[in-house]
């Protein structure tokens, strides 16, 4: 008799478990994969020809241009609000994550009708000044314009794992170097910027997939990047085949990025946690240096989230009462629902994998749990015909087995966006329980099985229990994430199935600015209560 | 019960270099036999071997008429073992009372039996009054005793303890050890523990195995093995 029970294995019903369902995650990428090397249409050669260029540059200069102005941004405010104590420090601290919770797509049209003829700059100054300017110098709907949108609502992710890096890590070498004599400028740049390198690099690496990931900015200032063309490609000219070989293109860009991030990070894994290190101690600044200070800091922040909510929040006053109908609480039932659903489906799946990975050895759990996470550096767009494909070819297969008289039942059906948000969301979820078992480590696992318990009922009794905070933060996070999120959305839901994402762009759109304010605003908050509650619960942290 | 371990050896996987080999050691009924050894010598991982928390590569593990393992098959998961352990930091689970904690492995015994049973081990460690109490609740040196009666509840057939005194500090860990070696040898469970300290062994273990590099080096009586050492220590000097 020989059975080895010390860790599940892949033919345990744990790792069974486990790597069934990341299979069924990646399936339809590797079906993308597969069709790409098929023959080309006569579209292809087409596009090829004269389209495939100008994507690739304004594509790439996009990524380029906002990943060096969110290092600039994210950088200096982490290390002045670490280095420096001002007035509204403490506030500014937390207050400049908030843009995060504005997607792209709801600050550039909120910044297009500010800056609109008949905005409130252009009107202030016509009506108070009297002056009448060229619509060139108020139009955003460019590649700088792009550019600045995504800059002031993505930084935030450089700043938080920069600024997170500097209280946990880089407190010693900053005080060494300044006990050398070394001044604050020539700190940063000598000391700082090189140890937060790893960091850096990280939280400049999200911003980019960020930016590869969005269609809604793009497709709303009509600029030709790859996401705007996939989309065209299939449902303008119903070319699946050329809309999957831009797919391919666009995943080929991400992982160039992804191994670029790997070799610009270097040998230092970059960990997110927060060991409990004494914080930097910040000098007080004084005099003109302070009002320098306290106005970068303050118009980062103005202009990325007070200008513009400030602005949904009076277009909303305005448009509340013809827009908040029954119709409109069935748009928040919808985001509800489908960002429920998925969320526990992720935490769900997160929970079994991890648990999976933790504790078995050995080339397929770790194989598993980087594929689990593979998905969130996919663009929506990939994922989007990805999945769309593979439901397609779901649906034929059970044409043909069931016969012609049924059609197409799971492509048109909810279950496919609701596959595709698990596919795209999977690593939020899966990062937060990963570091809720890191955190509470083997040890309580252990003793509950030498008092007898088996795995499953450790996992039950035990596990599952002490990693509650974890599981909640997961689905909070995830939840927030789908509510916000709009190209896979857009694409994926069934006939007539709209949520506050889709609603809000549909309006702006169709030149109805103001009337897409409440849906916007309603995803404003709900982002930034979570945001603040994470703050404030979660991630407490001293001075 | 009778322990008979021979020819154990371990080591990580994807590394040549064996933590713990050809470790044999016999131990009788009821007898405490403490391994000392420096840090890093190998003394937890042979208790993890031990309690089938890793698998070894080879070697033989019987306790009582139970085969744990058979030339390096694990033959008995570690659930199925019947073994108490006390860990290092004592791993209570913060999210259950003492109470839940002390009956944690009792989950096949009647209510009656299981209440009964968690009185007798409240009484034994003498601490009847703290069973509503949740871990956090309670001291180093209290943990420790609750950790323990949760080990002995289940009546292990060998009690495994993990440097049971290094959370604790040093007036505490003095009065503890004896009050430990009496309330196992009250229950007669065969126990093996590990410290790095000499004057841990002297006042708990009948018998002594000192390890260095995952092998024994030399066994004994406490007396006889330190009498040993002392005289080395000498000589060098
Ligand atoms: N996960 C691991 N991978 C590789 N080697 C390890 C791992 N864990 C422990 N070791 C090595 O195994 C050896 C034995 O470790 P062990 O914990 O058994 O020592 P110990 O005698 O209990 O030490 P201490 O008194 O410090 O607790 C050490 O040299 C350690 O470096
Ligand atoms: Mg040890």
């Amino acid at each position: 008799m020989k059975f080895k029970h010390i860790r599940p294995t892949t033919t345990s019903g744990w790792g069974a478990a486990a790597v069934f369902l990341v299979a069924i995650l990646i399936l339809p990428t590797l079906f993308l994969l597969v069709r790409v090397f098929q023959p080309a249409s006569e579209n292809w050669d087409h596009i090829r020809e004269f389209m495939l260029k100008d994507y690739f540059v304004d594509t790439i200069s996009i990524a380029v241009w906002t990943g060096l102005f969110s290092v600039a941004v994210g950088t200096t405010l982490a290390w002045l609000v670490s280095a420096y104590d001002f007035p509204f420090r403490k506030t500014l601290k937390w207050a400049l994550l908030l843009p995060l919770a504005i997607p792209p797509y709801i600050g550039a049209y909120t910044y297009h009708g500010i800056l609109d003829y008949t905005g409130v700059v252009q009107m202030t100054l016509r009506n108070t000044f009297g002056l009448e300017l060229s619509q060139a110098y108020f139009d955003i709907m460019h590649i700088p314009g792009a550019v600045f949108i995504f800059t002031i609502f993505l930084y935030p992710y450089v700043y938080a794992i920069t600024r997170a890096f500097f209280a946990s890590q880089a407190t010693s070498l900053i005080e060494s170097a300044r006990v050398l004599g070394s001044g604050p400028v020539q700190t940063f740049f000598r000391v700082v910027l090189p140890v937060s390198r790893a960091a850096i690099v990280a939280g400049v690496s999200l911003v980019v997939l960020e930016v590869l990931n969005d269609y809604g900015v793009v497709s709303y200032f009509g600029i030709q990047t790859f996401s705007t063309a996939i989309f065209q490609t299939w449902f303008s000219f119903g070319d699946i085949d050329a809309a999957i070989k831009l797919a391919g293109i666009l995943m080929a860009i991400v992982m160039f990025i992804l191994l670029l991030e790997k070799f610009l990070r270097g040998r230092r894994k970059f960990s997110y946690s927060t060991t409990k290190v004494k914080p930097l101690k910040p000098v007080r600044l004084y005099g003109w240096k302070k009002a320098v200070v306290v106005g970068y800091t303050g118009s980062v922040f103005l202009l990325g989230f007070v200008i513009p909510v400030v602005q949904l929040l009076y277009w909303a006053a305005l448009t509340f009462d013809y827009i908040f109908t029954k119709e409109f609480v069935s748009y928040i039932w919808n985001s509800t629902f489908v960002a429920s659903v998925s969320a526990a489906a992720i935490v769900v799946i997160a929970i079994l994998v991890a648990n999976y990975t933790r504790m078995a050895k050995g080339i397929v759990p770790a194989v598993t749990a980087r594929l689990t996470i593979l998905g969130y550096s996919i663009p929506g767009a990939v994922i989007a015909v990805g999945v769309i494909s593979f439901f397609i070819f779901l649906d034929e297969q059970l044409m043909t087995m069931l016969g012609a008289s049924s059609s197409l039942v799971l492509s048109t059906s909810v279950v496919m966006l609701l596959f595709a948000y698990v596919i795209r969301f999977m690593a939020i979820g899966y990062n937060s329980i990963e570091s809720g078992f890191e955190k509470v480590g083997m040890k309580f696992t252990e003793a509950s099985r030498t008092l007898g318990m088996g795995w499953t009922e450790t996992f039950f009794k035990v596990d599952v229990k002490l990693i509650r905070p974890a599981i909640f933060s997961g689905f909070i996070l995830v939840f927030v994430d789908i509510l916000k999120e709009l190209p896979l959305t857009l694409i994926l839901r069934p006939f007539n199935f709209e949520t506050l994402s889709t609603m809000a762009y549909r309006y702006a759109n169709d030149e109805m600015i103001q009337e897409a304010a409440v849906a916007s605003l309603f995803i404003v908050m709900v982002s930034g209560i979570a945001m603040y509650l994470f703050h404030t619960f979660i991630e407490k942290e001293p001075n | 019960m009778h322990v008979s371990i021979s020819d154990l050896s371990f080591s990580y996987p994807g590394t040549k270099e064996y933590i713990v080999s050809d470790f044999s050691l016999h131990m009788k009924e009821g007898e405490i036999l403490s391994i000392l050894g420096e840090s890093g010598s190998g003394k937890s991982t042979i208790l993890r071997l031990l309690a089938g928390l890793e698998e070894p590569v080879k070697g033989t593990v019987r306790v009582g008429d139970k085969v744990f393992c058979d030339h390096g098959n694990v033959v008995l998961p570690v659930e199925k073992r019947g073994i108490g352990m006390v860990f290092q930091d004592y791993a209570l689970f913060p999210h259950m009372t003492v109470e839940a904690n002390i009956t944690f492995g009792l989950k096949r015994w009647r209510r009656r039996a299981r209440k009964e049973r968690l009185e007798e081990m409240l009484a034994l460690i003498g601490m009847e009054e703290y069973k509503k109490r949740y871990p956090f609740e309670l001291s180093g040196g209290q943990q420790q005793r609750i950790a323990l009666a949760r080990a002995l509840a289940p009546n292990p057939s060998l009690l495994l303890l993990d440097e049971p005194f290094s959370n604790l500090d040093a007036h505490l860990q003095h009065r503890i050890r004896a009050e430990l070696r009496e309330t196992i040898k009250q229950t007669g469970t065969t126990t093996l523990f590990v410290t790095h300290d000499q004057e841990d062994a002297r006042v708990l273990a009948d018998r002594v195995v000192m390890v260095e590099k995952g092998t024994v080096q030399k066994a004994g009586r406490p007396s006889e093995v330190f009498k040993d050492t002392w005289n080395e220590k000498l000589l060098e000097v």
